[in-house]
């Protein structure tokens, strides 16, 4: 079986010197403190899967749809934007989401100080872990006290900055509704925008066709980040679509479509900072497609990861962004071994301790089973 | 049919209710294929993008799922979206928005989701299977979902008005056949909340004690046609309109069961899996020691719609069929 990047731009292990011109212009712009908040949100964001990977292991999920590999991507679109914009996730984008919520200011001011003019949510960044926690866990204290799973969540708290919207299973279908977002605040005359994630796999749906038609002749303030993994589920891009890239489809459009190293978060930040100005500015939707490797499968425990050559694998863990970054930054002395290893200890000990807090909270009460819906 | 005086037509009843919340709420805004300068298929909005503006009269692609999509973004920000489906029909178009994006989104986040879709529905125009189906019970089945059904001018204004205030998604369904073959007054002061009606009441159009006749739409003018017909052979028929399927007036419809032991249901909607078994099964579980007669009912063939209009007469629940159906539950 051929690998997906076979025939198409290979995306490539790279050093900072040989970054594409526009991620290259975004290290230039990066002051050291934003790179290593970019580092901490990419390294908490993998603590994160990886504690839960951990937990379906031993039978206390039942599921698990894991981020690994997409973070450079999620956090570096989630930094591109700010309080009160909105976010549109699916279910490998908790990178995005940590990146959206939390102050790290607020989570670790002893390591991270305010970033000057830079808006974030105002919530308790501990206690609103607690309660994601909880969420994937199906507990009482989630936020949506047991009634949806994992990221079927939507935490709209506007008096916070937070417009977060989650995903349901049909994965296309949540284009359309962060159009209408977009909608409503361009309605609004605000200049907030929203980002919203699709698979390589949710581009065939016919919402993609729909929602981003729709929003690019209404001219809403949209970003849509195709996170291009190669396969959906077991099916590889080949079988997926036929085109050479998914970016080109923005000509269709009629809006810009640009691709991206995935696993590059200067190239992404600098490529949808851009989106989201242009968006600001009432230029109307980009989409971006944003080339990744497939560390992990569809989801925890099932074998679809074992379909891909082994070489393709091999390739992918070489080309993790994570430890790319790492390497990166070490080289440039933008942060050091010890830096790192203690902010990985960090990270590492809060998850521990908010997600043994969250497994040991209540579970929902059978009597709200039926509760929730004012529609009957 | 029988009209209540001379006045607006049921579909310049919609278009006032529309008129009316727009000036009444300026986050009220429309959706829907050309519904811009043309003014709808149907006219409904004529006049109103002149009047209000494109950025409340949106003209869009022909995408209903994009359209309703959009409109469930639009609420969850405060917005009070109108959807309107060219036709009905049209909706299966965008059936995964209504039914899990529109349907499940107050109870996944907490949040009201004021949105209106609606559904000019149908048959009796000679139009065909694509313009005419009646399609009110895929939805019914739908948990979060309120659908209302109006068969009179003013209960066209005041529920599209109660719809559009309403915190949940509303399917209106308006019916073709009536938009302009019946007239009544409506309120004078439309800039109040006359007018108004809470959605989850029926009405007992017509009092009897032989027999319990319940329908929506179209055919409660049927219904009343055939016991106005039955009335001259001495049976006396009392005629539920539901005007809202979900909420359910169960009350109203148990209330008349007992009364009069007998209950025939009348609806356009193909037979199976219609709305008619459900208000069966209803009745019998909540009044079926008051029987005296198996519940009856009457709906279109388990067939799609067909185009000749002698085809499609043959097909649809007509004032005599339903008054055999009277005479026949009264002699049980």
């Amino acid at each position: 079986m051929e690998g997906w990047l076979s025939g198409k731009k290979k995306v490539s292990k790279k050093s900072l010197n040989s970054r594409s011109e526009a991620g290259q212009e975004s290290v230039a712009r990066a002051t050291a403190e934003e790179l290593r908040e970019l580092y901490f949100f990419m390294r908490l964001a993998r603590e994160w899967d990886w504690r839960f990977e951990r937990l379906v292991r031993l039978g206390a999920v039942s599921k698990w749809y894991s981020s690994v590999g997409n973070e450079a991507t999620t956090v570096a679109a989630a930094t591109a934007i700010e309080a009160g914009d909105a976010l549109a996730t699916l279910h490998r984008d908790s990178g995005a989401i940590l990146r959206y919520y939390l102050d790290p200011a607020r989570l670790f001011p002893d390591v991270f100080s305010p970033l000057e003019g830079r808006k974030l949510a105002c919530s308790d960044p501990r206690e609103l872990l607690y309660r994601l926690a909880c969420q994937m866990l199906g507990k009482r204290d989630g936020f949506t006290s047991g009634l949806e799973r994992s990221y079927h969540y939507s935490l709209l708290r506007e008096e916070d900055g937070i417009l977060h919207l989650g995903m349901i299973s049909h994965l296309g279908a949540m284009i359309p509704v962060a159009a209408g977002v977009a909608l409503a605040l361009k309605q609004r005359g605000s200049d907030r925008v929203v980002i919203n994630f699709i698979g390589d796999g949710g581009t065939s749906t016919g919402d993609f066709h729909e929602g981003l038609n729709m929003a690019a002749v209404l001219r809403v303030p949209l970003v849509l980040i195709i996170e291009n993994n190669g396969y959906a589920f077991s099916t590889p891009a080949s079988e997926q679509y036929a085109a050479a890239s998914l970016a080109d489809r923005g000509a269709a459009y009629g809006i810009p479509g640009v691709r991206v190293d995935g696993n590059d978060p200067l190239e992404v930040l600098d490529r949808v900072s851009t989106a989201v100005a242009r968006a600001r500015k009432g230029g109307g939707p980009t989409l971006v497609e944003a080339m990744l490797g497939r560390m992990r499968g569809h989801s925890e425990g099932d074998d679809s990861l074992q379909l891909l050559p082994e070489e393709e694998r091999k390739r992918y863990e070489e080309e993790d962004p994570l430890l790319r970054f790492e390497e990166e930054l070490l080289t440039k002395k933008v942060v050091t071994r010890a830096y790192i290893d203690d902010i990985t200890g960090r990270c590492s000990q809060l998850l521990l301790e908010i997600v043994d807090r969250a497994l040991a909270s209540k579970d929902p009460d059978p009597a709200d089973a039926t509760r929730g819906l004012n529609a009957r | 049919m029988h009209d209540k005086g001379p006045g607006t037509k049921y579909i310049e009843a919609i278009s006032r209710a529309l008129r009316d919340e727009m000036s009444a709420d300026p986050d009220v805004f429309l959706m829907g294929q050309d519904i811009g300068h043309y003014g709808g298929a149907f006219k409904a909005t004529r006049g109103f993008i002149e009047d209000f503006g494109r950025e409340r009269v949106v003209n869009t692609p022909v995408a209903e799922s994009g359209m309703i999509g959009m409109a469930v973004g639009a609420a969850l920000l405060g917005r009070r979206p109108v959807v309107e489906m060219q036709f009905a029909d049209f909706i299966s178009c965008g059936f995964n928005q209504v039914v899990n994006i529109a349907a499940k989104m107050s109870w996944r986040t907490g949040r009201n989701l004021p949105l209106v879709i609606r559904c000019p529905t149908g048959g009796g125009v000679g139009v065909g299977a694509f313009h005419s189906q009646c399609l009110e019970a895929w939805f019914l089945h739908v948990p979060g979902l309120k659908v209302v059904a109006p068969a009179w001018p003013s209960d066209a204004y005041g529920l599209l008005r109660a719809a559009i205030r309403d915190p949940d998604p509303v399917l209106y369904f308006e019916h073709k056949y009536l938009y302009r073959r019946i007239e009544e007054p409506l309120p004078v002061d439309r800039s109040a909340d006359d007018g108004i009606l809470p959605l989850g009441l029926a009405r007992v159009e017509r009092e009897g004690h032989h027999v319990t006749v319940i329908a929506y739409g179209w055919m409660v003018h049927k219904a009343l046609e055939a016991a106005s017909m039955v009335a001259t052979e001495g049976v006396s028929t009392e005629v539920i309109d539901l005007r809202s399927l979900a909420p359910l007036d169960e009350n109203a419809i148990v209330a008349s069961a007992r009364k009069t032991g007998k209950v025939l249901i009348v609806h356009e909607a193909t037979l199976t899996g219609g709305f008619g078994g459900e208000l069966a099964a209803r009745i019998q579980e909540k009044a079926f020691e008051y029987l005296d007669g198996p519940i009856r009912r009457l709906a279109y063939p388990d067939t799609p719609v067909p185009y000749h209009k002698d085809l499609e007469a043959a097909c649809l629940p007509s004032v005599d069929g339903i008054a055999q159906a009277i005479r026949e539950l009264e002699r049980w």
